[in-house]
């Protein structure tokens, strides 16, 4: 199976899902591509998970580093407690099958939680030179603590997928430090304001991300508890200042280069 | 009503003797080392030297988990106790019954995620259960319910090849963690997190960066990836608001000139602060004083365990000290408030990394292995000692010691570090010393004036943690599945019981009710230094399990 989900990049927080949906499309397996039309009619409906795996009333699928065995008990079983109710009976075997194979494949199947270039070494990465190499090492150097991009980002298998998968690259330093971020809101929650990224805020749970320092904080709050309005005072340049902009340019290089090798 | 009048009683002794009482636990077992002085004492003494041979099972908990073993401290507070296993199921149990409240089971980690299965314990405060995971998550409980009420990742284990298998410390309002990484090439580095929310309050990196002093102790930039993981749990002494914790020792472990500054003196600090017990402002994170144990460690003696906190009389003047004993079984007696060293002693009967240990510390005839050379080092990095901790009690002053006599051949090789990958840089393979039938010994040593009182010998290994009480007694268990009880003033056995599965755990001592109970945790796996430990026994097949089994006296005994 043709490994996807995290494969197209990263960078900021924002752009999420457009790419994470076409990249899908490319050389689905038989079984993930039925699985696709079985999640389409089944998994993102109503007040359910968004398309391709995307947010919707209930929690994004793509990206999070699902395993397959976790994915079939979870389709097979539900969650307790949750909104997920248990498909064992309400799709044939064929169809729980095919939908665990989609979403898995939304989640990188063939080595879960890793991305494209888990298989190679995880050391070496892809195989980028120069400036983009320098890049690749930069944004997961573990001497710029949480200051790092991978604090936050998934790319290639490194990071932790707070952000959506990043869909477009920005062209330049400049536009990363201007870069918009629409999905940060602003949550209230006794009495506090916070810049959040909203994962699921349903009549079963609320789960977010708090932004408010680094590393960000996934809370679950109590359904209802927390009031989210558009817009933040956040912002993605103060969270970049471990780079300089030789560093960032650096970065955006390695970015594009990992998005061209799709 | 007599066991009540015995246990105030000795209550009154011990705070009047020793002026302080803080180490003991009383109905709560509320940290992984009993309190935040990390004794593993109790003061109860319902059970005890006249009666514990009536002690009998009570309840069973079976968790089901049985990918590991069941390494963890049960911790309980106000009648509820609480348990996590190898896999990060964790369970809130009636502590008097067993009966479950809650669980709770953290997702597994992807099969990606490399390193460590398994966890040594919850800390609860502030309303909240804390744990660590595998894929490095700090992840808080709501502690009436099980919900899940926030996580925060501490790194990405596939990039840094590091693990959280420690018990968390709460400290006021701050929840503190350490994580493995020791033997990888790794920066080992203590979080410490915001118990209410979960936000970051400060870390502190093991190895200093570039412009900050202890960082000229390493060659080149070795520092990046020179481990020290503090990869078990510290103490905290509220008095002197400072936390106390020991950390692991330097990467490559048995291989050092990629590391050790051209010209380096041996008997100072190198490689700092791997292999040192260090004192940190419990608020800021930042570094008060160090100790190091090891300078330029080079058989993976790791200073990671635990650090007993206790006020004695020293060379006729109260001291506050604490006491930390190193994977080679050097020990230290320190004063805790300046870092200064007090007192040395080693606990190993069979020792050959050093030919001698001075009274101020310093080695004396380092043996140190060589590149294409194969050497043989006892005690091994096994451990004279492994993770399991010991006991201290303040009526008999000693402390409690499981100490194991294994040698291993080291052969070291000179690879280069590739960053989380292992970064042990030699091979190790351990056997057991010749001319002896037994390989293992409770030991009680009296801290102050470095003297074992007494030993009691075991014809295998103790890989599990000590616990005293107030009543006179040791309890402690092996691989056979013995869990027994030894008498804390002579050693000798008193009691024991077969619970079915060998001993990886460690106990607790807790009341409900007017009710003593006595915890431990049971099962074996084979991996790590239970690997080892089956090595060197292969004709012994000591059974796996992952069971909490509870102690009581019935009504007519206590």
């Amino acid at each position: 199976m043709k490994k996807r989900g995290l494969w197209f990049g990263t960078a900021a927080l924002v752009f999420a899902w457009s790419c994470a949906a076409q990249n899908a499309d490319q050389n689905p397996s038989a079984a993930a591509k039925q699985g696709e039309q079985v999640f389409a009619k089944s998994c993102a409906t109503g007040y359910c998970h968004g398309v391709r795996g995307g947010p919707g009333g209930a929690p994004r699928l793509a990206a999070r580093g699902f395993e397959t065995a976790y994915i079939n008990n979870t389709v097979t079983n539900g969650i307790a407690g949750s909104g997920m109710r248990s498909f064992a009976t309400a799709l044939s075997r064929t169809d729980l099958a095919a939908v665990v194979a989609y979403v898995a494949s939304l989640n990188d199947a063939a080595d879960p939680n890793v991305g494209p270039d888990a298989g190679t070494s995880q050391s070496s990465g892809p195989a980028l030179t120069g400036q983009a190499a320098r890049g690749a090492q930069l944004f997961r150097e573990a001497v710029r603590g949480f200051g790092r991009c991978s604090t936050c980002h998934q790319v290639a298998g490194f990071g932790i997928p707070v952000a959506a998968p990043i869909a477009q690259v920005p062209g330049a330093v400049a536009a990363l430090k201007a870069l918009a971020t629409p999905n940060v809101k602003t949550g209230i929650m006794d009495g506090e304001s916070m810049p959040v990224l909203v994962l699921r805020d349903g009549k079963q749970a609320t789960l977010f991300y708090d932004l408010t320092s680094s590393p960000p904080v996934q809370r679950n709050a109590q359904p209802g508890s927390v009031k989210f309005n558009d817009g933040s005072n956040w912002r993605h340049s103060s969270t970049i200042g471990a780079y300089d902009d030789s560093e960032l340019a650096a970065i955006l290089a390695y970015l594009r280069a990992v998005t061209k090798l799709l | 009503m007599m066991s009540n009048m015995r246990f105030w009683l000795v209550l009154f002794t011990v705070s009047s003797a020793l002026a302080q009482d803080a180490g003991a636990t009383h109905a709560d077992w509320l940290h992984y080392g009993g309190t935040q002085y990390s004794w593993r004492y109790s003061a109860l003494d319902q059970i005890n030297t006249s009666n514990v041979k009536a002690l009998t099972p009570a309840w069973i908990f079976q968790t089901g988990d049985y990918a590991e073993n069941l390494q963890s401290t049960p911790i309980v507070q106000d009648g509820v106790l609480y348990l996590i296993t190898a896999r990060a199921h964790v369970f809130a149990l009636n502590a008097a019954t067993g009966t479950e409240i809650w669980n709770y089971r953290f997702p597994e980690p992807a099969r990606s995620v490399p390193g460590f299965v398994g966890n040594r314990g919850v800390a609860v405060g502030d309303g909240k259960v804390f744990f660590g995971t595998k894929d490095d998550y700090l992840v808080a409980l709501d502690q009436k319910t099980g919900r899940l009420l926030w996580k925060v990742s501490m790194d990405d284990a596939r990039q840094c090849g590091c693990n959280i298998t420690a018990a968390p410390l709460v400290v006021k309002d701050k929840v503190l963690v350490g994580g493995t990484g020791g033997d990888s090439a790794h920066r080992g580095y203590i979080t410490a997190l915001n118990t209410r929310n979960g936000r970051l309050a400060w870390r502190w990196y093991v190895i200093p960066a570039p412009g900050e002093k202890g960082n000229e102790t390493w060659r080149g930039d070795s520092w990046r990836f020179g481990g020290g993981a503090p990869w078990l749990t510290g103490s905290y002494d509220p008095a002197l608001n400072l936390v106390y914790w020991g950390t692991g020792n330097a990467a490559a472990d048995f291989y050092d000139a990629d590391r050790v500054p051209a010209g380096a003196d041996k008997s100072k600090d190198i490689n700092l602060y791997t292999a040192s017990v260090v004192a940190l402002d419990a608020d800021t994170g930042k570094l008060r004083w160090h100790h190091q144990e090891v300078h330029d460690d080079q058989w993976d003696y790791d200073s990671a365990y635990e650090v007993l906190l206790m006020d004695r009389e020293i060379r006729g003047r109260m001291r506050q000290i604490l006491v930390h004993m190193n994977k080679s079984g050097m020990t230290s007696v320190l004063d805790r408030t300046t870092g200064e060293l007090l007192s040395v002693f080693s606990v190993p009967e069979v020792r050959n990394w050093v030919s001698g240990i001075t009274e101020d510390g310093k080695l004396v005839g380092r043996n140190e292995p060589q590149v294409g050379k194969t050497t043989t080092i006892c005690p091994s990095a096994a451990g004279a000692k492994s993770w399991n901790s010991m006991a201290y009690s303040p009526l008999t002053g000693f402390i409690y010691v499981p100490v194991n006599e294994v040698c291993e051949d080291i052969t070291p090789n000179s690879a280069r570090p590739e960053e989380g990958q292992m970064y042990f840089n030699g091979a190790f393979p351990s056997h057991l010393p010749p001319g002896r039938t037994t390989y293992s010994h409770v030991d009680a040593w009296d801290p102050v004036t470095g003297k074992r009182a007494w030993s009691m010998p075991y014809k295998y290994l103790l890989l599990a943690s000590m616990l005293t009480t107030a009543g006179g007694l040791v309890f402690t268990g092996n691989p056979e599945g013995e869990f027994f009880a030894l008498d804390a003033k002579s050693g000798d056995k008193l009691w024991s019981y077969q619970t079915g599965a060998g001993h990886r755990g460690s106990a607790a001592a807790y009341a409900v009710n007017g009710r003593q109970y006595i915890a431990t945790s049971t099962g074996w796996h084979g991996s790590i230094v239970g690997a080892v430990a089956q090595s060197m026994f292969p004709d012994q097949d000591w059974r796996i399990g992952s069971t909490l089994v509870v102690f009581s006296l019935p009504e007519t005994a206590r």
